[in-house]
């Protein structure tokens, strides 16, 4: 068989007829042009960029070497994309052929795309970072003529969208003719996207949108005849029956969870209902192994499972055609993760896509009508990008310094040109440069610190090969506990596990992992050795996972969606019925113009419950702040809760709910100043620095099969938080995770508008005396923060210890 | 916060030492003198400055009581030699009193290098039935000072208030002393019936009440 003549030709041959937008990308491409695709997953978007690419290489015959390089988020994607593009460029060319580099791409193997590289490679923007760490890459990269970050929506709003605008930035500094693509999906500040990933050619660059629009559908699954629905909860297994129904009546479902933890319970209470779909089920998350994993989504492309229980490790791309129905449990958090799991179903050209929402408690009925609302309109939130993250910018440097070195009169005006960085000044880089090469900012004679030399020309190295290895594992922005390898005693490896949860077990102890139920026998150099158990009970392992928040698109919707409760009708509104009548006789349903505020007291001590509706993160400040000013008014501690829908004080003398009311504490001004000066920052902060610390490379974590080896250098993160608010609280990298706690998290702004409208509202305070249906999730809620104003004396003084329980272990 | 033990007396300071008052000795475990400068030349960037807060605080006690001998109960140097060790040296060399180190399994200097600095070295140290280690000992007779734990409690309150802090771990014939450096870490300990908690507030040291 001869090779088709043109692109064009080939796509005939497949008896497909090119979409406008692909002909437009074409075209642009063969201009020389940079663009942003604006396409949803399963509208053809690869075969957009690959035609421009090969029609390209057909009309000017390629020199040897790497001519186009694409970049996506997650490594499932990255086999369907060399697939589908090796496909398309060997028929015109066997030497065509296209590379794929991921975490999971043994050594060797990389090796021989390294000494011979192919027409294409497929990679995720770790290793692309590993690629640039390496010797000789500028030769490596020479004739690269295209880079394409696809899902780009899905990087931007992460550090890793940071890594690959520093990639970007200097790959083009030594191949400025370098064509860059990105794809990405719907999202709120489309233009800002394409200007981070385009940068200065933004002007020249063309916009390319795929017409083709999914028809979307959203159904609640609510039963009909429910006594009550329940007030908290988070599996929503009472749904199981309803679940069941939808997997019955559609060729394959994908259930999505949102931790892990969901992901095992749920796949085993399925199986345990319908023993008969055993052979066509399946569970898929993040911390199976890759085997698994892969055979998984085989088998869902071809049609050969009716049911798989996933988390967001399959939230992205990857068509599975056969995917009739998906069913969300519990919130998604957002409406754009929404869409992207509603979009896994249906893709059959044409098709219409229905997801299910499965509501695990009363108020996510609520979430259920907002969220309709938001697919209607099609309102998508904003992904907000990460502005001076010295973390990744540290790591970048020694990522260049392992490799080829760098010299930083260079280095700095390429860095400056990304989004991230633009507002970079001598003075922070200087500090960035002093801290790889001495570790602080002053140079003592007596110290000894070793990571970077600086030779004669000025070029920044790193000589030690212990630190040069290690830096190479620890390439990346994200960062999990740490994680132990799971295997069985005779051999063969199952996944990892966190080790905080393998803590809990002793030997003899029973757990679910990978919908198996191993019996635990010992851990040992890192290992968790296991048997298959017969048992039939079982502890699940719960993943911790970050908690999300709702995003303030959500929250609006969510917020406009309560007001008007009342006056819908609805079958979620039926449901929820009980509870609102409930609410109404033990307090009330406010309005749009009312703050409620409920106080009781419990055991536990005085709680004073906050409804705002602002969702979790601005909630957290709030908590913060409002402590914070009552703690003026006399010395006391405060436990902090808080969710999507407000936040609770919990404190164990009566709470001056009076004062708070009497001296104006909701009040909109020096609520930035307070945030900053209440002693809960830090607080809140912790969790921030221990990533930013594994990522900045203050702290060695290790991996699963490479823990670390020299005891002598064992710490942990929470000791480094520590030391650095004693001892150098001007550390850049300490003050990034006050920033980022800020910025990111709580975003001022909106924490200003927040107290803005609160102080408008008119303040309904109820004295209960139990907990309402509202206020009941969140006095439950173990995850707390604290705000004290008591010398840490006083408090001990009142604090006790527990005896530990006899026979425990 | 003073204690009677075996008809000696002990005083449980807040940096976390111990003074004996009748042999005019201070006691103290894991100062870990070292670890940050073996982890800035592996290339962690730890403030360097963490490595003058044991002079500060030893000055202090020094001013404060008087004392004869200095007790280092174990991992008094987290690393093989490097420029911490000069200065503990100059600093050692510099005081009146005398200084003995009963070795923990971080002390991996050679004993002679230890000696040579001016420290009198030993595996344990008995005296008036009080036993010093570094590793927590049970032996009828006699009570014991340890450490090596690093112990740490997680206190509770009323209205869920949560906090952890270093601790004297006392027990029937043991008392295990907190970590006297300042990149150490916590080790959490819950007491059985029997056990006693002395809590480091930072300004005090408070006993803690034991709920069943």
């Amino acid at each position: 068989m001869t090779a088709p003549e043109n692109v064009k030709a080939w796509f005939a041959e497949q008896k497909w007829k090119p979409l406008a937008f692909q002909l437009q990308c074409w075209q642009a491409y063969a201009k020389g042009k940079s663009g942003f695709v604006n396409a949803p997953t399963g509208s053809g978007k690869t075969y957009a960029l690959w035609g421009g690419i090969i029609q390209q290489a057909l009309d000017h015959p390629p020199k040897k070497g790497l001519q186009a390089l694409w970049i996506t988020p997650l490594k499932a994607l990255a086999v369907e994309i060399q697939q589908a593009t090796q496909r398309m460029s060997t028929t015109f060319d066997p030497n065509w052929k296209v590379d794929l580099r991921t975490g999971d791409t043994s050594a060797s193997h990389r090796s021989k795309q390294r000494q011979k590289p192919n027409f294409g490679l497929v990679t995720t923007p770790e290793s692309l970072h590993l690629l640039l760490g390496s010797k000789d890459h500028q030769k490596y990269f020479a004739n690269l003529r295209c880079i394409i970050i696809d899902e780009w929506h899905e990087l931007m709003g992460s550090k890793r969208g940071v890594q690959v605008e520093l990639a970007l930035a200097y790959l083009k500094s030594f191949l400025p003719q370098l064509q860059v693509w990105g794809i990405s999906a719907t999202i709120g500040n489309l233009d800002l996207a394409q200007e981070i990933l385009l940068g200065s050619e933004v002007h020249q660059a063309v916009r390319i949108v795929s017409e083709r629009k999914k028809n979307i559908k959203v159904k609640s699954l609510v039963p009909k005849n429910m006594e009550r629905f329940p007030w908290r909860g988070h599996l929503g297994l009472h749904l199981l029956p309803e679940v069941v129904k939808v997997v019955r009546r559609s060729r394959s479902t994908l259930v999505f969870t949102n931790t892990r933890a969901q992901c095992e319970i749920w796949f085993q209470r399925l199986l345990d209902a319908h023993p008969d779909w055993a052979g066509q089920m399946a569970m898929h998350h993040g911390s199976m192994n890759k085997e698994t994993r892969l055979w998984v989504e085989e088998a869902l492309r071809n049609d050969a499972l009716k049911l798989v229980v996933c988390t967001s490790s399959l939230d992205l791309g990857v068509d599975f055609s056969p995917v009739e129905s998906c069913i969300q449990v519990g919130s998604p958090k957002g409406v754009g993760r929404f869409l992207q799991r509603a979009g896994r179903s249906g893709h059959q050209p044409g098709a219409s896509s229905t997801i299910y929402f499965l509501p695990t408690h009363a108020m996510e009925l609520i979430e259920a009508l907002a969220l309709q609302t938001a697919i209607q309109k099609n309102s998508i939130e904003d992904r907000i990008p990460y502005l001076n993250s010295y973390d990744v910018l540290l790591q970048f440097l020694m990522t260049l310094a392992v490799g080829d070195g760098f010299v930083p009169q260079q280095l700095f005006p390429i860095i400056q040109r990304t989004f991230c960085y633009q507002t970079l000044t001598p003075e922070t880089w200087q500090w960035c440069l002093n801290f790889i090469r001495q570790g602080s900012q002053s140079l003592e004679n007596y110290d000894e610190y070793k990571k970077i030399t600086v030779d004669d020309s000025g070029r920044y190295r790193v000589a030690n090969r212990s630190i040069a290895m290690r830096h190479r594992m620890t390439i990346g922005t994200i960062v999990s506990d740490a994680d132990l390898l799971v295997k069985y005693q005779k051999g063969g490896f199952i996944g990892t596990i966190e080790e905080w949860f393998v803590a809990k077990l002793v030997p003899g102890d029973v757990f679910t992992f990978g919908g198996k139920n191993l019996e635990l026998i010992k851990i040992q150099n890192n290992q968790v050795l296991v048997k298959k158990s017969k048992a039939k009970k079982a502890k699940i392992p719960a993943w911790m996972g970050g908690r999300m928040s709702f995003s303030a698109h959500l929250s609006e919707l969510l917020r406009e969606t309560f007001y008007q409760l009342e006056a819908t009708e609805s079958k979620e509104k039926q449901a929820l019925e009980p509870v609102l009548e409930q609410q109404k006789k033990q307090s009330i349903l406010p309005k749009t113009d009312e703050l409620l505020i409920e106080t009781f007291p419990s055991r536990e001590g005085y709680h004073a419950v906050f409804y705002p509706f602002e969702g979790y993160a601005i909630h957290m400040a709030m908590a913060s702040i409002v402590s914070y000013r009552l703690s003026l008014l006399s010395p006391t501690s405060f436990s902090l809760a808080y969710n999507d829908y407000g936040f609770e004080l919990l404190s164990d003398t009566p709470i001056d709910l009076q004062g708070l009311l009497d001296n104006e504490l909701l009040s909109p001004q020096d609520v930035i100043p307070d945030l900053r000066t209440g002693i809960n920052i830090s607080e809140m902060a912790r969790r921030k620095f221990r990533d930013i610390a594994v990522i900045g490379g203050l702290v060695f974590q290790g991996t699963p099969s490479q823990p670390i080896k020299s005891k002598h250098l064992q710490s942990s993160s929470q000791l480094f938080f520590e030391v650095f608010k004693d001892y150098e609280p001007d550390n850049l990298l300490y003050q990034q995770a006050l920033d980022e706690t800020f910025e990111h998290d709580m975003e001022q702004g909106r924490l200003l508008q927040a107290f803005v409208r609160m102080n408008k509202q008119q303040i309904r305070w109820i004295e209960t005396h139990q907990p309402t249906p509202f206020s009941f999730p969140l006095i439950t809620d173990r995850l707390r923060g604290k705000m004290s104003s008591e010398s840490v004396e006083d408090r001990i003084r009142k604090m006790y210890l527990q005896l530990e329980k006899d026979g425990s272990s | 916060m003073t204690l009677k033990i075996v008809q000696q007396t002990f005083e449980l300071l807040p940096q976390g030492a111990v003074y004996w008052q009748e042999q005019k000795a201070l006691l103290l475990a894991d100062v870990h003198l070292g670890k940050v400068s073996h982890f800035r030349k592996n290339g962690y960037a730890i403030p360097a400055q963490i490595q003058f807060s044991f002079y500060q605080k030893m000055e202090q006690l020094l001013t404060a009581h008087n004392v004869e001998k200095i007790f280092f109960l174990g991992d008094l140097f987290h690393s093989d030699r490097n420029a911490e060790w000069d200065r503990f040296v100059a600093w050692n060399q510099s005081l009146s009193q005398q200084t003995i180190l009963v070795k923990g399994n971080h002390d991996i200097l050679p004993t002679k290098v230890l000696e040579q600095s001016g420290l009198f070295v030993v595996t344990e140290w008995m005296e008036k039935n009080i036993l010093l280690t570094h590793h927590p000992t049970d032996r009828s007779g006699s009570f014991n000072f340890s450490g090596h734990i690093h112990p740490g409690v997680r206190l509770q309150g009323a209205g869920r208030q949560r906090l952890k802090v270093p601790c004297f771990f006392h027990q029937p014939n043991q008392m295990i002393l907190p970590a006297f450096g300042d990149f150490t870490g916590l080790h959490l300990l819950q007491p059985k019936a029997g056990d006693r908690v002395y809590a480091l507030t930072g300004e005090a040291v408070v006993e803690i009440k034991i709920v069943a």
